[in-house]
């Protein structure tokens, strides 16, 4: 593959398509079209055959408890309240030691389809589409701080400003419709701890950036002009500043470049057009709005689900990479109110999306994963008084699923321990979910590589091994 | 190339020769047919153990080595045996001889597999030597070596640009803004034939100069001023390393002693205030330690930052790559890494004592001292205003009317507790104790401290946060570094000392200094070797970054990178050259750039003259031409305001706050815990209009619009910046708030400075262009003006927005519940930006030609 080894320099080409959102208007230049099939955006065959050529990804900030969640142990019920002590040891932070005492979990359990797994019982909704979900309980972070973690999970790297995982997905594939940006992120009500470098290109070009769509007001910064500014007037500037362009390219016929940057201005202009479209949700019907709770009097389920259809909306639009956020999976205290709001916000956005996914047949072809930055622990160092115990971090042992193309639906693999402590069994570190998130994608990290500063870097960094146990036969 | 060729490195010595002749010639014999004498030449430790008549190597002394003596026909024992007729080739004696003085390295195929270089991938580690000039030359070097090769490609060259865009390039090339129209006639009309010369010596001793060239050198450094992750904290006096950086380019310090004050000015002088504020750089990087993070943790990905960015800055060799293996594009072995790595060991986080100095600019200290001060205030009694409640609360429940009649300890419990409040209440409180910490840290940038280090820790100003357990300077120990295999720290290797980079030693030949094995003087020791004139590495990594940001590219295209993976130099002389000549003219700068700006190459016109480009030189290696190249992000935003008259020349001092995308302003940011309070832009314009240099740096706020131009990641050393064009890009441009309040304030600008309207067009060219308009776009812009008056006329402005509340939601912690909070805004009073409805339709149509001319190509275009 080496020529994906574009340097990071991509002088003409770059200029030209750096445009690229608008390839198919862009073609109407015949300078252009020659070189249109080599556009940064436009897309790319798969390194390996998969099922899945796009990917949602539920990121679950805060990091969810396993325990309270999808893996249940019991015997914490027996443990509840049991002091011991954790001496401060040089790879522990302060936090995670000292006294400490397991605490059960304060939820009552549920079996839920065919594979009767046990999941908590506010699952409602999302009980109903178990089967369709692989629960994948092996896996193992490394850090317990939320911003290098985060960092970890969306971009390989604890030390922020490599390529997030849409990013590479983008490069690797580039994008089927060029009016939208490739890789989009749905961000909750803050955004995340370590910002947009969770969703950077890093040393990637900017054609594979994240684009946050902003839940309120414009989608994209700046996409509308300040108020007063009407379309009229917005377009006898642009008419201005396509002559004086004009003139100025007379001039300068060897600079290519500022035929891409003329087209630019076009292109977002048709983008400003288009992409209230794609964001209008009201025009899809009433029933699947109540699937997603979407006005149903729950102000965050109605968020949430409303971020969980637009995801729909944007793959099914040719968007290649979404990223859902939702907050507040970081329960130290009182974590029965806790996480069972949480829970009860994704119930039913998260269901409804798979369910949705499925009727539209765009399941077979998405990859949907769902994870935190890591899990939490059997104990806790109750801070704040004595029946309002949550749990603190734990990297490792957490759950993560995944469900759509290629993934072994219905499964659980890997275990962890009676506490739920550490992962004991299909243990795997963190990249090698990298690696397979890139193989159900078609993508095979070792190829997908660019370089930077003198390294071919890749997504984990030093190669991975993939998690064959999560893929369907 | 002019280097004297040195013997290949004897690993590659012994792959390529040495063993190739022992299999051919030897092993029939001594090895795998049959053990004769019992010599077995197949591994290192058969030569080494030797048959019976001894070892036949003693390493490092070839002389008295049997292996060599024989093949070479010295002594009684001659092999191969047939006589002189059947010896070796001279050349595989010499080889025999080198390898075994070199000390006989045995490589194998496994350890072969992890390199993967090449003697002439390492160009940069050979010695420097000034190579001549080529011969038919010019009268600046720079051109003779240039135009010899145009000559062997038979490629003409552009000619010399006219001064109207000689103007602007330089201009925009040494103080990053554009010229103003009376200085660009003040040098059209100037006949005097050196007046070319008289002005780059004019823009170079020009303030603007440093901020421009500052700012390069912020982006390798990866300055911000902030420490990034969860809180992303201020690092109070962090603006006074950039304040330095600038002073440093301005006042052309020698580059020697830039390195030197940068690496280890504590240690050279503590008394130089300079030194301590320059030491800064090694702790610019991204670091955070909290009662979540690991201490082994922080402080190791603080040691791997910092080896890193000494490494990628100073020498351009990416040393992270031997963090968890041995490099496998550069001779660089993990120990190296950890070698260098153990220099700073002993480097500690200090917030030292360093009285504000005569050159930096303390201006509005006082003010915005007692401003925070009062906001500290505030947001204390807000604080404070939860603890009443508490023990109102607490005195109704136990039925007492005064605090001292409660039982003993139930208060305090109660106060901890936060007993009474209810959770969402509770978020806001958190709210409050965060900003209370956070602008706690910011009351420090009024200190007269320095953000520095120090060897050892320095008692009373250690600087690590509240969690960092720093031991007492009685009591320190210099810790042990240690190879971690796979970069993993709980898996410690063997210990190493302090090092140096072996590789610069072996290829260039510059001996290595005493490192000490002490506290102090490691850095000190580092510094010197850096900067001495017989690195190979540090005077061409220098020059090469120049030229970059007067060409558009370096002589090797990797400004930060001269191993295998980085481009190899396309005028490797002519790099030679000027690296030589930069240390001969005492590692001045600014005499790299008088001697490149003043060369035919760099006054070329952006118009190639050769039709025959295309095929001969397509990416314009060669330089035939001028290349054009977009501007920075920090160069666009500063010409907007110069051009609109609003550019505040203020130069130094604590951060400012631009006028930044109303929706980001207003965006909820986390805050370890809670949200950091609101951005908000500097009140005076004197302030928020400065250049974009002196904007603080926050890792987690970059400026939207600094972003979307491709600014640097604060992160990571920025080594180039990249110039893509995206959809984006129009979008902040033509449609962002700053840009339209700047188009109209070049408006009333326009009116005020310009006479009739055909004459305010002219000056609106001159201003953003830096010529007159032709005819035809003479004709368009009044038409376009006459066109969008009448549209004012009949469109009456928006109204002026009346302040508004912001109010933030976050996710509780402590029960997933959203909390809503009202944001904290500035008190002071705004000195607002002029508004379409404070102006008439005519400038406000006015405004509609100058949003025009600031988003044009001609505009954002250097030429």
């Amino acid at each position: 593959m080496g020529d994906r080894l574009v340097p990071a320099a991509l002088n003409r080409r770059d200029f030209l398509f750096g445009s690229g959102m608008g390839l198919g208007a862009v073609a109407l230049s015949s300078l252009l079209a020659e070189e249109a099939q080599a556009g940064v955006l436009s897309p790319r065959p798969q390194h390996i055959p998969a099922k899945a050529k796009r990917c949602i990804f539920l990121l679950m900030e805060g990091g969810p408890s396993h325990i309270d969640t999808f893996d249940p142990k019991p015997k914490l019920a027996d443990l509840h309240m049991t002091r011991f002590q954790k001496e401060r040891n040089k790879f522990e932070a302060n936090m995670n030691t000292g006294e400490r005492y397991y605490v059960r979990s304060p939820f009552t359990f549920q079996r839920a389809g065919k594979m009767g797994i046990e999941i908590n019982s506010l699952f409602r909704e999302f009980s109903g589409v178990v089967d369709d979900v692989c629960f994948y309980r092996g896996l193992k972070a490394e850090s317990v701080n939320h911003p290098t973690a985060l960092y970890h999970l969306n971009t390989g790297n604890q030390f922020g400003g490599d390529p997030a995982v849409g990013a590479w997905s983008a490069y690797g594939l580039g994008t089927e419709n060029q009016n939208l940006p490739a890789f989009v992120v749905l961000p909750d009500v803050a955004y995340p701890q370590g910002g947009s470098a969770n969703w950077s290109n890093g040393y990637l070009p900017a054609h594979y950036q994240g684009t946050p769509l902003r839940p309120e007001g414009t989608p994209i910064l700046d996409m509308r002009p300040p108020a007063g500014v009407t379309t009229e007037r917005q377009r006898a500037n642009l008419d201005l500043l396509s002559k004086l362009n004009a003139i100025h390219k007379a001039q300068h016929p060897e600079h290519e470049e500022l035929a891409a940057r003329l087209e630019s201005y076009e292109l977002a202009f048709r983008m400003q057009a288009e992409m209230p479209g794609v964001v209008d949700l009201s025009k899809e019907p009433a029933k699947t709005l109540e699937m997603y709770g979407i006005g149903g009097g729950e102000k965050d389920v109605d968020a949430l689900g409303r971020r969980c259809l637009l995801a729909r909306r944007l793959v099914q639009a040719g968007v290649r990479f979404v990223q859902v956020i939702a907050m507040g999976w970081d329960s130290h205290d009182y974590i029965e109110k806790a996480h069972g709001t949480r829970i009860q916000v994704m119930d039913r956005p998260v269901a409804a999306l798979l369910k949705d996914l499925k009727r539209t047949g765009l399941l077979d072809e998405t990859l949907v994963v769902w994870a935190g930055e890591f899990g939490r622990s059997p104990d806790n160092g109750i801070r704040r008084g004595g029946q309002a115990w949550g749990r603190d971090h734990n990297a490792n042992a957490m759950t993560v699923w995944l469900a759509g193309g290629g993934v072994k639906a219905g499964h659980i693999i890997g275990a962890t321990d009676e506490t739920g402590g550490a992962a004991v069994e299909a243990v795997h570190p963190l990249k090698d979910l990298h690696v397979t998130l890139l193989h159900l994608l078609g993508l095979d990290d070792n190829k997908l590589r660019y370089l930077h500063a003198g390294r071919e870097k890749q997504l984990s960094q030093t190669g991975g091994a993939l998690i064959r146990e999560l893929l369907r036969a | 190339m002019m280097m004297t060729l040195l013997p290949a490195e004897p690993e590659h010595l012994f792959t390529d020769v040495v063993q190739p002749a022992l299999k051919k010639d030897c092993e029939g014999c001594h090895g795998t047919g049959q053990v004769l004498a019992n010599l077995d030449l197949r591994t290192r430790e058969g030569l080494l153990k030797g048959g019976m008549r001894g070892p036949a190597i003693t390493p490092g002394k070839a002389e008295a080595s049997l292996l060599y003596k024989a093949i070479a026909g010295i002594g009684d024992v001659q092999m191969p045996p047939g006589g002189p007729a059947k010896r070796l080739p001279a050349a595989t004696i010499a080889a025999v001889k080198d390898w075994i003085n070199a000390g006989a390295p045995w490589t194998t195929a496994a350890s072969r597999k992890a390199w993967d270089y090449k003697p002439e991938d390492l160009w940069a580690f050979r010695p420097l030597r000034k190579p001549p000039i080529p011969p038919q030359g010019a009268p600046n070097p720079i051109d003779a070596f240039l135009n010899a090769r145009l000559r062997e490609k038979g490629l003409k060259a552009a000619g010399i640009a006219n001064r109207e865009t000689l103007m602007r390039r330089a201009s925009i090339d040494l103080t990053g803004l554009p010229p103003t129209p009376e200085e660009t006639a003040a040098f059209v009309n100037d006949k005097a034939p050196d007046a070319y010369a008289r002005l780059i010596d004019r823009l170079l001793e020009s303030p603007r100069y440093g901020e421009r060239w500052g700012r390069h050198w912020l982006d390798v450094a990866r300055y911000a001023d902030t420490g990034g992750y969860s809180n992303d904290f201020e690092r109070p006096n962090a603006w006074r390393y950039r304040d330095y950086v600038i002073r440093a380019f301005n006042n052309d310090k020698p580059y020697d002693q830039f390195i030197r004050e940068q690496i280890a000015g504590d240690e050279i002088d503590p008394r130089n205030p300079e030194n301590l504020i320059a030491v800064g750089f090694l702790r610019a990087g991204p670091w955070e330690h909290t009662a979540m993070s690991v201490e082994a943790v922080t402080r190791q990905l603080f040691l791997d930052d910092v080896t890193n960015s000494v490494g990628v800055t100073f020498l351009g060799l990416t040393l992270g790559c031997a963090r968890c293996h041995d490099h496998k594009f550069d001779p660089i072995p993990t120990k190296d890494y950890y070698g260098v790595q153990a220099i700073f060991a002993t480097t500690e986080f200090a917030r030292r004592p360093v009285e504000f100095l005569a050159a930096e600019n303390v201006r509005d200290i006082p003010a915005e001292r007692a401003y925070m001060k009062a906001v500290l205030e505030d947001n204390k009694r807000s604080m404070d205003s939860f603890d009443i409640r508490v023990r109102e609360n607490v005195m109704r429940k136990h039925g007492v009317s005064r605090v001292e009649e409660l039982p003993k300890g139930v208060l305090q419990a109660a106060l901890r507790e936060k007993e009474g409040i209810r959770p969402d209440e509770f978020e806001q409180f958190k709210l409050y104790q965060k900003h209370q910490q956070i602008y706690r840290e910011s009351q420090d940038r009024y200190e007269a401290r320095a953000f520095s280090v120090s060897s050892g820790p320095l008692d009373g100003y250690t600087d690590g946060g509240q969690n960092v357990k720093y031991p007492q300077a009685a009591q320190y120990k210099p810790p042990v570094v240690h190879v971690l295999p796979g970069g993993n720290i709980q898996s410690p290797a063997e210990a190493v000392t302090p090092s140096f980079v072996s590789a610069v030693t072996r290829y260039s030949g510059l001996p290595e200094p005493a490192l000490p094995q002490s506290v102090a003087g490691r850095r000190k020791a580092l510094a010197d070797w850096i900067a001495d004139p017989r690195n190979p590495l540090t005077a061409r990594i220098m020059v090469n970054r120049i030229w970059q940001y007067h060409f558009g590219k370096g002589i090797a295209a990797d400004t930060s990178n001269f191993g295998k993976m980085g481009h190899k130099p396309s005028h490797p002389e002519l790099l030679d050259y000027l690296a030589a000549t930069f240390i001969e003219k005492g590692w001045s700068v600014k005499a790299m750039h008088r001697m490149m700006m003043l060369s035919d190459a760099y006054q070329r016109a952006s118009t190639p003259a050769d039709a025959g480009l295309k095929t001969k030189d397509p990416e314009n290696a060669l330089l035939s031409y001028y290349p054009p190249r977009r501007v920075e992000a920090e160069v666009l935003r500063d010409s907007i305001l110069a051009v609109a008259g609003e550019l505040s020349p203020e130069a130094g001092g604590p951060g400012v706050y631009p006028q930044i995308n109303d929706d980001v302003m207003k965006q909820p940011r986390h805050a370890m815990g809670s949200l950091q309070p609101l951005y908000q832009a500097s009140p005076l314009k004197r302030q928020r209009n400065r250049r974009t240099v002196y904007a603080f740096q926050q890792r987690s706020l970059i400026d939207p619009m600094v972003e979307v131009f491709n600014g640097p990641t604060l992160d990571l050393s920025c080594e180039r910046r990249e110039a893509s064009t995206v959809p984006t890009q129009a979008f902040a441009l033509f449609n962002g708030q700053f840009v339209h309040d700047m188009a109209l304030a070049m408006a009333a600008r326009l009116e005020k400075e310009g006479g009739a309207l055909p004459a305010q067009v002219e000056r609106a060219f001159r201003l953003a262009f830096n010529r007159k308009p032709g005819a035809e776009e003479l004709q368009m812009a009044l038409q376009h003006i006459q066109k969008q008056t009448e549209y004012h006329r009949k469109t009456p402005p928006p109204s002026k927005s009346k302040p508004e509340q912001i109010v933030h939601t976050i996710v509780s912690e402590l029960t997933g519940e959203k909390s809503q909070f009202v944001q904290k805004q500035d008190t002071r009073p705004y000195e607002a930006n002029l508004h379409p409805s404070d102006v008439a339709p005519g400038t406000r149509a006015l405004a509609d030609f100058a949003l025009v001319l600031l988003n044009a190509n001609e505009f954002v275009y250097v030429y």
